[in-house]
């Protein structure tokens, strides 16, 4: 009894000493608990007073039966009662102790628990992280075979309090960086996002686009193929990111979107005399954050809807001037708008996706016109299309094994705007490319991949692939 | 005392079609599970090794804690069902959810309490919830790829709450049948 | 609900804003004198101040003129200097234009040698280069720095001079010499005349005008890796930040030139004119693989000039260009025959450095029976495309 007794009181005592580490939780929130414990309390009581009569009354049986069996006493019934006296004493104690340590584990949980949602709501960083490692194999060109430490990335992610969270992202390319090493690093994410309270979500900072379907989802862990695909890299220039504001929300019929103003591209970058433009018309001109021309902003728009459980289907739109006024630049009014269509289906052990993405620069007369003679001017439109189908073929513990097949279509210069006395640039056909390959899971974070692909217009470009990949 | 989660909700009504804010409290979510209950005792579990090792055979995932927070749900004296509470770590963060089990095991409906990655808040939508209803541990179909259907982009997400709820529909078959 | 409607509104607002299109500054006329810094005023009566000279008759301004884009005046060879102005050069007066942006000199990572003053790149900067024309005997031919100092004291601007730099620097010839280039430096660096950007190509890049049909076409095999490609050292392309073309990398070249016997020094069969290994420089003598280098030059306002190449070897545009072009394909019609019929190429540098001619670039990468990289009339199409490198275009 006393125990019990006692038990509650260090509940209560330590209920109510929990209370200051409930940082975040408004005032309301704290008397919600502290009824719902005063109920809990209730309870218990009354459980435990029922458990109390019954004992009671075990007892009292005990004893009639003890009285009886005493009363025809033999050596033998008098063991047996002596026995069952034991019994019933052990269970009545065990009813009793069962109900305390009842009391004890719900009350035990329900400290647990408050210090799970304390913790749940307290500051807290994680460290999260992927890499990649990709081996590549020209067919036809042995002596250009090459190991790349491709990326190696990691995150940190700060929640504040229950409604404010930061979340940043650190890159190196290529292994080793330096003034004369070809590796890279860099910012890829670093915004602050901020709950509000009908569901509205907001951020600010270098954020990715909601573009496509491999932006927001580029873990090696998350796509098939050891590179990226193509049109997701050339097209869309993956991994995008600008600086600004977006907001995003939910609807409740399954339907995500997104929107924002952020920094845009710079045409003034864009480098005639180089390849980078033909490999990526807006990979060579993003800005990626880093001292970016703010003067012309871009906005963004993507709707992605999930309302049958499996399906995505999902759009976006990007549009924004590149000219910034630049004093004695001929493109100013140049505008760049990028467009996608994406869908994505997962039917059992299958994963079908497809994506059309178009991109357009208008304006760019007078700038081609200074250009004549180098091999990249500036692209009136470009554009590319993918599908793919993989499958789930083995899952035996924790490798899963999955052979997908993906043929893309893409072309960095489309279009052309015109050029006078025919001094452009033709355009060219599309590159197709297929890949066929494999993924192998271990366990949910990483990855091995090996494909090969065939190029339909620069075969020399054929290779077969090899990576490892992952992501925490 | 009793309108009060009553009035929780009716809030959220009003803030649809946005998806109210994150929480849904543990007695929103028996509300919701059991709507004709009168009494809910909370009937917390303790799995010893065996019952651990069986839970685990059952739904192919290590059963993960001893404790289990239960909650039976009844009408009188009639046992309506069960709801188990539990948290899995979608991509980087903590999802609550409970579960809501029938007497004989199956699953009785899902709620998630509290989502709070920047993805993947899908799984809170009812069309997603409700592959789950109706399914049981050893009747199968309570996995991504085989009766479950993921979310393109929550993947880690989807698989953990999944995963979740086959280890809490073993638990119930091993624990908590009648 | 209402803190959505307020973000998209505010959106909107923004999203305008973008749109707008201000307008540009317009370009800046040429600033009065008065806004160039004290030391960049007296730079420039230094400058013209022909005085300062052993002649009494030749200033700065007088090889490079300022209505010639700082060049020369005329088409010789090598302009005549001394005290008396009868005394040969050695070299091409090449244009003071467009100089600011010049490094001083440095082997690049991958030991391509750039920047630096004069031709062969002795000089490290502007003050340093304008030493030596005071002082040398087929140049302004001063004795001694004390000769120019003396000289200076007797200038109309001498009060000026001290008034910037102390009574007492004249006391000290050094000091005041060293004072007198800093001041030319400060003129040729500040004084919007020595870098207009103005030209009818530079008004094309803003989108401001267009150019005519062969213009274009000339622009487009200037660029054309595999016509002219002589953007490769003469880059034409406005830089990532807006800057715009100097129309030179500021590396060196070795073109294999033919010798130029109008100047005087030539008639010396073993007199030759190395560039980056000597006779003026002296510091790479060791460096006989650079022998025969010379500096790539803007070829802003190139149509200008008369008289083109270190050595003056030519004195049209067309001849320039043709020569780039048809130097291996047709060598007879640059190179003298020697007295066995042979033809002599690359006369102008002694046999053993012969070698060192580029010949593996486009556009002078053939060999006799190839066709040049460029016919007759692209030729001609070039030659007007370098007209518009011309500064003080106005749009008609």
């Amino acid at each position: 009894m006393n125990l019990n007794k006692k038990l509650i009181a260090v509940a209560l005592g330590a209920a109510f000493l929990s209370a200051p580490l409930h940082a975040g939780a408004s005032e309301k929130e704290l008397k919600a608990r502290m009824d719902k414990m005063a109920t809990e309390l209730e309870e218990l009581k009354a459980a435990l007073k029922a458990s109390m009569q019954k004992t009671a009354e075990l007892e009292a049986r005990q004893q009639q039966i003890a009285a009886t069996e005493a009363k025809n006493a033999s050596a033998n019934s008098a063991a047996n009662t002596a026995a069952i006296t034991a019994a019933a004493t052990s269970a009545a104690t065990a009813t009793a102790t069962s109900v305390a340590t009842n009391v004890a584990t719900t009350v035990a949980t329900d400290l647990a628990n408050s210090r799970a949602e304390a913790a749940r709501s307290a500051p807290s960083t994680i460290f999260t992280g992927y890499g990649e490692i990709n081996y590549n194999r020209p067919t036809k060109n042995a002596s250009a075979a090459q190991a790349d430490i491709r990326r190696a990335v990691i995150g940190i992610e700060h929640r504040f309090d229950e409604k404010t969270k930061m979340v940043s992202e650190f890159e190196w390319e290529h292994g080793v960086v330096s003034a004369s090493d070809k590796g890279e690093s860099e910012i890829e994410q670093l915004y602050v996002e901020r709950e509000f309270s009908n569901g509205l979500r907001g951020k600010v900072g270098l954020f990715l686009m909601p573009v496509g379907l491999l932006n927001t989802n580029h873990e090696p862990t998350a796509y098939y193929g050891v590179e990226r695909n193509f049109v997701e890299t050339a097209i869309i220039p993956t991994t995008w990111r600008e600086v600004g504001v977006g907001l995003s929300g939910d609807t409740a019929f399954g339907l995500t979107w997104d929107a924002g103003i952020t920094t845009g591209f710079d045409l003034g970058k864009w480098d005639a005399t180089s390849e980078e433009g033909r490999e990526s018309p807006l990979g060579s001109i993003h800005q990626e954050g880093q001292m970016a021309k703010s003067r012309d902003l871009a906005f963004h728009g993507a709707l992605n809807w999930r309302g049958v459980p499996g399906l995505l289907l999902g759009g976006s739109v990007f549009s924004g001037k590149a000219g910034h006024n630049t004093e004695g630049f001929a493109a100013n009014d140049a505008r760049v708008t990028l467009y996608d269509l994406h869908a994505r289906y997962t039917p059992g052990p299958w994963d079908l996706s497809a994506l059309y993405a178009r991109g357009q620069i208008s304006n760019t007369e007078a700038l081609n016109a200074t250009f004549v003679g180098n091999p990249t001017p500036v692209p009136k439109s470009f554009a590319g299309w993918y599908t793919q189908a993989a499958y789930q073929l083995l899952k035996s513990g924790d490798y899963t094994l999955s052979p997908f097949v993906r043929y893309e279509q893409f072309n960095t210069a489309k279009s052309y705007a015109y050029v006078p006395q025919g001094l452009g640039v033709e355009t060219g056909p599309d590159e197709k490319v297929t890949t066929v390959g494999a993924s192998l899971k271990v366990g949910e974070g990483v990855v091995l991949k090996a494909d090969y692909q065939k190029f339909k217009e620069d075969k020399s470009r054929d290779r077969l692939n090899l990576g490892m990949g992952f992501a925490y | 005392m009793r309108y009060q989660p009553l009035l929780a909700l009716s809030a959220c009504v009003l803030c649809a079609p946005a998806f109210a804010t994150q929480y849904l409290s543990a007695e929103q979510a028996q509300q919701l599970m059991f709507p004709d209950a009168t009494a809910f005792r909370p009937q917390p579990l303790a799995l010893n090794a065996a019952q651990m090792q069986q839970i685990e055979k059952l739904s192919g995932l290590p059963a993960r804690s001893v404790n289990w927070r239960v909650v039976g749900a009844y009408k009188g004296d009639a046992l309506l069902g069960y709801m188990v509470l539990d948290d899995v770590t979608g991509k980087f963060e903590l999802i609550s959810y409970a579960v809501g089990l029938n007497p004989d095991a199956t699953v009785r409906q899902v709620e998630v309490l509290a989502y709070r990655e920047s993805h993947g808040g899908e799984v809170r939508l009812p069309a997603w919830r409700r592959q789950f209803v109706g399914k049981s541990a050893s009747g199968g179909g309570l996995t991504v790829g085989e009766g479950i259907a993921n979310i393109s982009g929550a993947t880690l997400s989807c698989t953990h709450l999944t995963d979740g709820v086959r280890r809490i529909a073993a638990i119930a078959q091993v624990m908590l049948k009648k | 609900m209402r803190l959505l409607l307020f973000v998209l509104a505010a959106t909107a607002l923004l999203a305008g804003c973008s749109g707008g299109d201000g307008g540009s500054t317009p370009a800046t006329p040429a600033a009065p004198v008065s806004r160039l810094s004290a030391a960049a005023q007296l730079g420039q009566k230094i400058f013209n101040d022909a005085s300062l000279s052993a002649s009494g008759r030749q200033s700065c301004a007088s090889c490079h003129a300022p209505d010639h884009a700082f060049g020369p005046v005329n088409d010789l060879s090598a302009q005549p200097g001394g005290p008396n102005l009868d005394t040969p050069g050695f070299r091409a007066v090449p244009s003071l234009r467009y100089m600011e942006k010049t490094p001083a000199f440095f082997f690049a990572a991958d030991g391509t040698p750039t920047g630096g003053f004069d031709r062969d790149g002795r000089a490290q900067s502007l003050a340093e280069q304008a030493q030596r024309p005071f002082l040398a005997p087929h140049e302004m031919a001063n004795a001694s720095k004390q000769d120019v100092v003396d000289k200076l004291k007797k200038a109309a601007y001498i009060a000026e001079f001290r008034a910037l730099y102390g009574a007492a620097i004249t006391d000290d010839a050094e000091q005041a010499f060293s004072r007198m280039t800093f001041a030319i430096q400060a003129f040729e660096q500040e004084a919007p005349e020595f870098h207009p950007y103005d030209s009818k190509y530079d008004q094309f890049l803003a989108g401001k005008v267009q150019l005519n049909d062969a213009e274009l076409r000339g622009l487009a095999l200037f660029n054309n890796p595999q016509k002219g490609n002589c953007a490769a050292c003469h880059p034409s392309a406005r830089g990532a930040d807006g800057a715009s073309p100097l129309f030179t990398d500021f590396s060196f070249d070795n073109l294999g030139l033919p010798r130029n016997q109008r100047i005087p020094a030539t008639a010396d069969p073993t007199y030759f004119d190395l560039g980056l290994c000597g006779p003026d420089r002296t510091d790479l003598a060791g460096r006989k693989d650079l022998c025969g280098a010379f500096k790539v030059p803007t070829l802003r306002n190139v149509a200008t000039r008369k008289v083109f190449f270190h050595n003056g070897a030519f004195n049209t545009l067309k001849d320039v260009v043709s020569f780039y072009v048809r130097r291996d394909t047709n060598p007879e019609e640059w190179y003298p025959a020697g007295p066995d019929g042979t033809i002599q190429k690359f006369n102008d540098l002694p046999p053993e450095y012969r070698a060192n001619v580029n010949t593996a670039e486009v556009p002078y990468n053939r060999k006799p029976g190839m066709a040049p990289a460029l016919t007759p009339a692209e030729i001609d199409d070039v030659v007007q495309f370098l007209g518009t490198l011309t500064d003080g275009y106005q749009k008609p």
